[in-house]
């Protein structure tokens, strides 16, 4: 580490002091089930829009994908280009909105129950609950190693102690505050946050000599590209891979597609639209919501990518050859630990932690909420109740602490990619017609909700590579890595799933208007 | 070459990246205060 030790475990615990501070004011702000679920539906603009970008953002995409685009170059802006486009213009204008109106009329608290009650369908709210408690776990457990292997670098303390004490620390404020506490929490953080990446993109400019030299600087070192990654396509740090190549179908499927799009049905993004009192929330938070994601992403694939010329001009390297154990998560805490001043590395770990924080908190509660509002507790009496969803709560962060001692390292980037996949193979095509469609069919719904979920766990199981490799199911049946070869061994599972669940609401919610067209003539005539 | 970047394809996806944040700022500005009230649109 290179700062002095005290310092930083002093700073530490003030940011986790102040934290829980916040979180204790939420928890004295919360009376009911609806404020501990919708945060009271008033949440102000500026908390909703850090609080989305905040959870939307963890250390996952500073830390993991900041070392993909080490890896592979600034393609990766493309995401940037989609976690604004869709994840907030998109996701705010044309589903915030209506997602807002038809959440407040219907009373619902939760993303299932949004489904089940568009859908007048106990099924959509369970199924929907259950792909949140099976998938959101291990995105979940993800988030919580970075978190935890960050504490434990930074005080010294046992990897075990660090992961329980982080959960323990999260957990308070989320279990008694609900998600007022996580929301105003997750605001700090987001600030917090939008202050290090600034500062993180200016100074890597300055040590660099500058915008043009250092890109000039990294362009001229596209000879240096490994051999390995030139076979699979790639041209430079600075350029996009060939068209169609291996890494071409990487990036822009699984790292542009998977992300940028599966953003859109993350259930712990949806409900902060329902945490708004009116439109006029939702329209002013989008004003913060751009540019705070482009100073994230933005930032972290610019940086990530420039990398390269520091190392290659301080040690004669590339970034990948830096990375500790070849490990590409590695590479930006090591470049913020050799390249900038102690102060800057202090503020850069809290908005790691921050980042980590944001994200877990708004995972937690809406897995808790999943477990008893929309499955366990449906049609009960405690699914509305506080204390019921505390426990439900409580339950999912063990579960969590659990799966994360039980998951491999190096799965951060891998396992957000697979989780915004499935939510958004499996979500997105009925939550668009849950929103816009007049009479949404309920078999229509749970025909594409099916559809997306078991194609995307097929695909993910048996065909690509690198998700094959994370479940080893593959290679334990059938002894090999991947049922299909090139390319279809490289293209993300989101990239079929989505469409055939698309296909399926629309054929099937079209023959149900057909139908109901048909039989609305005699009635009229 | 612009800015040292070869590649008008990461050209064109910072200059959209960069677009979409002003689209935002802009659209939130212009919506300001519209979509008042609890039903409002």
């Amino acid at each position: 580490m290179a700062v002095d030790a005290l310092t930083m475990t002093v700073l530490v615990l003030v940011y986790l002091a102040a934290t829980l501070v916040i979180g204790y004011l939420g928890y004295r702000q919360t009376k009911s089930s609806e404020d501990y679920l919708v945060a009271g539906r008033c949440s102000h603009p500026v908390i909703i829009a850090l609080s989305y970008g905040a959870t939307f953002i963890s250390t996952s995409a500073i830390i993991g994908f900041g070392g993909q685009a080490a890896n592979l170059g600034m393609g990766l802006i493309w995401l940037t280009v989609l976690n604004i486009g869709v994840g907030i213009l998109l996701a705010f204008v044309v589903f915030g909105k209506k997602t807002r109106e038809i959440g407040q009329r219907l009373s619902a608290v939760t993303f299932p129950d949004l489904m089940g009650k568009v859908y007048g369908s106990p099924f959509m709210q369970v199924v929907s609950g259950v792909v949140i408690i099976v998938g959101m776990p291990l995105y979940t457990a993800a988030v919580l190693i970075g978190g935890a292997q960050f504490i434990r670098e930074t005080l010294g303390v046992s990897y075990s102690t660090s992961l329980v004490g982080f959960a323990i620390i999260v957990a308070i404020y989320v279990i008694f505050g609900g998600l007022i506490a996580v929301m105003y929490t997750d605001a700090v953080q987001g600030a917090i946050m939008l202050a290090g990446m600034t500062i993180l993109l200016v100074a890597t400019y300055l040590l660099l000599g500058g915008v043009t030299a250092a890109n000039s600087s990294l362009t001229a070192m596209a000879p240096l590209v490994p051999a390995n990654l030139v076979k699979g396509g790639m041209t430079g740090w600075t350029s996009m891979p060939v068209f169609g190549s291996p890494i071409w179908l990487t990036v822009i499927t699984t790292l542009v597609l998977g992300v940028g799009i599966g953003v859109l049905a993350q259930p712990q993004l949806v409900v902060r639209f329902m945490t708004a009192k009116d439109n006029r929330s939702l329209n002013r938070a989008i004003l913060v919501g751009g540019p705070f994601i482009l100073m994230m992403t933005g930032v972290a694939f610019t940086v990530g990518a420039l990398t390269n010329v520091y190392f290659y001009q301080t040690q004669g390297k590339i970034a990948v050859q830096v990375a500790t154990g070849g490990n590409i998560d590695t590479i930006i805490p090591i470049f913020i630990n050799q390249a900038m001043p102690e102060w800057f590395v202090v503020l850069f770990m809290v908005t790691l932690l921050a980042a980590a924080m944001s994200t877990l908190s708004s995972l937690f509660h809406a897995m808790g909420t999943a477990l008893i509002c929309d499955v366990w507790g449906r049609g009960r009496a405690c699914a509305l109740s506080m204390r019921a969803n505390q426990v439900g709560v409580l339950v999912m962060i063990i579960a969590s602490v659990i799966i994360a001692f039980l998951m491999p390292g190096s799965i951060i980037a891998i396992a957000t990619a697979m989780f915004m996949g499935l939510c958004a193979s499996a979500f997105l095509p009925v939550f668009a017609v849950a929103v816009y469609a007049k009479k949404p069919d309920t078999t229509a719904a749970k025909a594409s909700l099916l559809t997306g979920a078991i194609v995307w766990f097929i695909w993910a199981l048996f065909v690509n590579t690198r998700y094959a490799s994370v479940y080893g199911l593959c290679k334990a049946i059938f002894g090999v890595s991947s049922l299909a070869g090139l390319p279809w061994s490289a293209v993300d599972p989101l990239v079929i799933a989505l469409p055939l669940s698309a296909i399926v609401v629309i054929v099937l919610q079209l023959r149900a208007d057909h139908r109901e067209g048909a039989g609305a003539v005699p009635v009229a005539a | 070459m612009i800015l040292g970047i070869p590649d008008p394809q990461i050209l064109l996806g910072y200059g959209l990246a960069i677009g979409l944040a002003l689209a935002c700022i802009v659209y939130g500005l212009l919506h300001w205060n519209e979509g008042d009230g609890s039903n409002g649109s």
